[in-house]
C-alpha cells in the first residue's frame, strides 16, 4: 500500500464510511470490490457506516431470496459477526430496506438525520438527496415515497410488479440526469448550512452526489463519499475512515490516504 | 537559503527553501526531489483563489508511492503568503510526504495553529516566475475519479532540481 501514514491506516480505524456502491448483480467488479473492503479493512474496524444506495434498488425485503442480494447479506453478516457493528442510512435506491433485511445482515438501520460522537468527534450523518433541495421534482418524489403509507401500499404489490415498477423510474431517472444541470443535482449551500445549524456540528458525512470532496466552510468539514466503479480510469471509490484520535482521512480503493485536509 | 529550479510544461519557477526555520520539511523536500520522486508528477490540485497542490501524481492520476513522512513545522512562524510553498497532507497533522501547494493569496486559516490545532508548514518561497503560478491557478479544471479541481490538461513537472 503506498502512502501508509501515521494514524491513518484503516486497521487503526474506528469507523469507516462508504456509500454509493449501487451493487448490482451486473456489475460483478463493484461487487468484488465491496468484498475485498470487507474483508481487508471493515472486518478490523469496530463501526462501519453504510450511508445509503448500497443497493443499486432494494425492492423490498421479500427480495432477501435474490441468489446476488443474499450474497451481499451473507457478506456483510460475516463482518457483523466478526465484531463489527454495522449501521445503515438509506439512500434514494435503497430506502425500502426494512427489519428484515437488517435482521439477517446484522445491520443497526438508523433514522436520518444521524448524529453521532467517534473518537472525541461530533458529526452528522445523512445520504445527501435531501440536501439537494434545488431538485425540486426529486424532492417532491421523495417526500412521497418516504411516506410509511406509501411504502406499505407499494410493498403490497407482487414483487414483479415492484420491480417492473423500478426499472421504469431507474429509466426516467437516467434521461433526467442527462437533462438537469449539474448544479441541480449537487447539494444546496444553504440545505448544508442549515443542517449543521440544527444538529450544532460542523463536522459532515454524506455520500449520494457521486462528488468526492472534502469542502471547508468557515469552521465546517463537509466530507463527501466517492461512488464506486473499479474499472473506470481512474478507477472511482473508497471510503473515509476516523480514527480514535478523530482523525478523519479520505482513502482510494487501493487504501491510499488523499492528502487534501488543507 | 538553497534556490530550486521547478520546470513545468507552463515555464520555470525558482524557490528559496528555508532550511532555518523549516530544516525537516526542507530536508524531506531535497530527499524527494534527489530521488527524482517530483519529476513527471503533476499539479493535480488547481483552485483559484486558495492554491495550486502538486507532487504526489503523475499524468491520469496515478498516485506515486511516497513513504517517508516529516514532523509538521509550521509553528516556525513562516505565513502562508502569496506565492509560499508549504507541505500537504491528509488530517493527520504529521503525515506529510512529497505533496506541496503553493499558496495563492494569503491563506492565515491555514497558518499555525489552523484549524485544527496544527496548520501547514510553510518551508520555501517562489521569488522568480510567480507568473508561472499565476499561469497555473488559471487553467480550467474538471474531476478525474476521487478528484475535484484537476486541471482538464496535465500540468506537469518536468523537473525539480538545484539552482547553480
Amino acid at each position: 500500500m503506498s502512502n501508509t501514514l501515521t494514524g491513518a491506516r484503516a486497521s487503526d480505524a474506528s469507523a469507516l464510511f462508504i456509500s454509493d456502491l449501487h451493487l448490482q448483480a451486473a456489475q460483478p467488479a463493484i461487487t468484488a470490490a465491496f468484498h475485498d473492503f470487507l474483508d481487508r479493512h471493515a472486518r478490523r474496524a469496530p463501526q462501519l457506516y453504510l450511508l445509503g444506495d448500497l443497493f443499486e434498488y432494494w425492492a423490498g425485503d421479500d427480495d432477501l431470496i435474490d441468489p446476488f442480494n443474499r450474497e451481499i447479506i451473507t457478506a456483510l453478516r460475516r463482518v457483523s459477526d466478526a465484531g463489527t457493528a454495522i449501521y445503515w442510512i438509506a439512500g434514494n435506491r435503497d430506502f425500502l430496506v426494512g427489519a428484515d433485511f437488517a435482521a439477517a445482515a446484522g445491520v443497526t438501520l438508523l433514522p436520518e438525520v444521524f448524529v453521532t460522537e467517534i473518537g472525541g468527534q461530533r458529526l452528522v450523518l445523512v445520504h445527501g438527496d435531501a440536501q439537494c433541495t434545488e431538485d425540486i421534482n426529486y424532492m417532491q418524489f421523495r417526500a412521497m415515497v418516504r411516506q410509511p403509507a406509501w411504502q406499505q401500499q407499494f410493498v403490497a404489490m407482487p414483487l414483479a410488479q415492484r420491480k417492473a415498477i423500478i426499472a421504469g423510474m431507474r429509466e426516467n431517472s437516467r434521461k433526467d440526469q442527462d437533462a438537469k444541470t449539474m448544479e441541480i443535482m449537487d447539494v444546496t449551500p444553504q440545505a448544508i448550512a442549515d443542517l449543521f445549524a440544527q444538529t450544532g456540528t460542523n463536522i459532515m458525512i454524506h455520500g449520494h452526489t457521486h462528488r468526492p470532496a472534502l469542502h471547508l466552510a468557515g469552521a465546517t468539514r463537509r466530507y463527501v463519499l466517492p461512488d464506486w466503479e473499479p474499472d473506470a480510469t481512474p478507477p472511482r471509490g473508497g471510503w473515509i475512515a476516523i480514527d480514535g484520535a478523530g482523525v478523519i482521512t479520505r482513502h482510494g480503493l487501493d487504501g491510499a490516504v488523499i492528502a487534501d485536509s488543507l | 537559503m538553497t534556490k530550486v529550479i521547478i520546470t513545468t510544461n507552463k515555464g520555470k519557477m525558482v524557490a528559496e527553501l528555508n532550511e532555518q526555520l523549516a530544516p525537516k520539511s526542507v530536508e524531506n523536500f531535497l530527499a524527494y526531489m534527489n530521488a527524482g520522486h517530483y519529476t513527471n508528477t503533476i499539479f493535480h490540485r488547481v483552485i483559484d483563489g486558495f492554491m495550486i497542490q502538486g507532487g504526489g501524481f503523475e499524468p491520469g492520476m496515478k498516485q506515486k508511492p511516497a513513504d517517508a513522512t516529516v514532523e509538521n513545522e509550521a509553528k516556525n512562524g513562516l505565513k502562508n503568503e502569496p506565492y509560499t510553498l508549504a507541505m500537504a497532507r491528509t488530517s493527520a497533522p504529521h503525515s506529510a510526504s512529497a505533496q506541496f501547494f503553493i499558496n495563492i493569496k494569503n491563506n492565515s486559516f491555514l497558518d499555525y495553529p489552523g484549524q485544527d490545532g496544527w496548520g501547514y508548514a510553510v518551508f520555501g518561497k517562489v521569488v522568480e516566475g510567480t507568473e508561472v503560478v499565476d499561469e497555473i491557478r488559471k487553467v480550467k479544471t474538471t474531476r478525474s475519479g476521487m478528484f475535484a479541481d484537476v486541471p482538464a490538461e496535465d500540468v506537469i513537472i518536468e523537473s525539480i532540481e538545484l539552482a547553480a
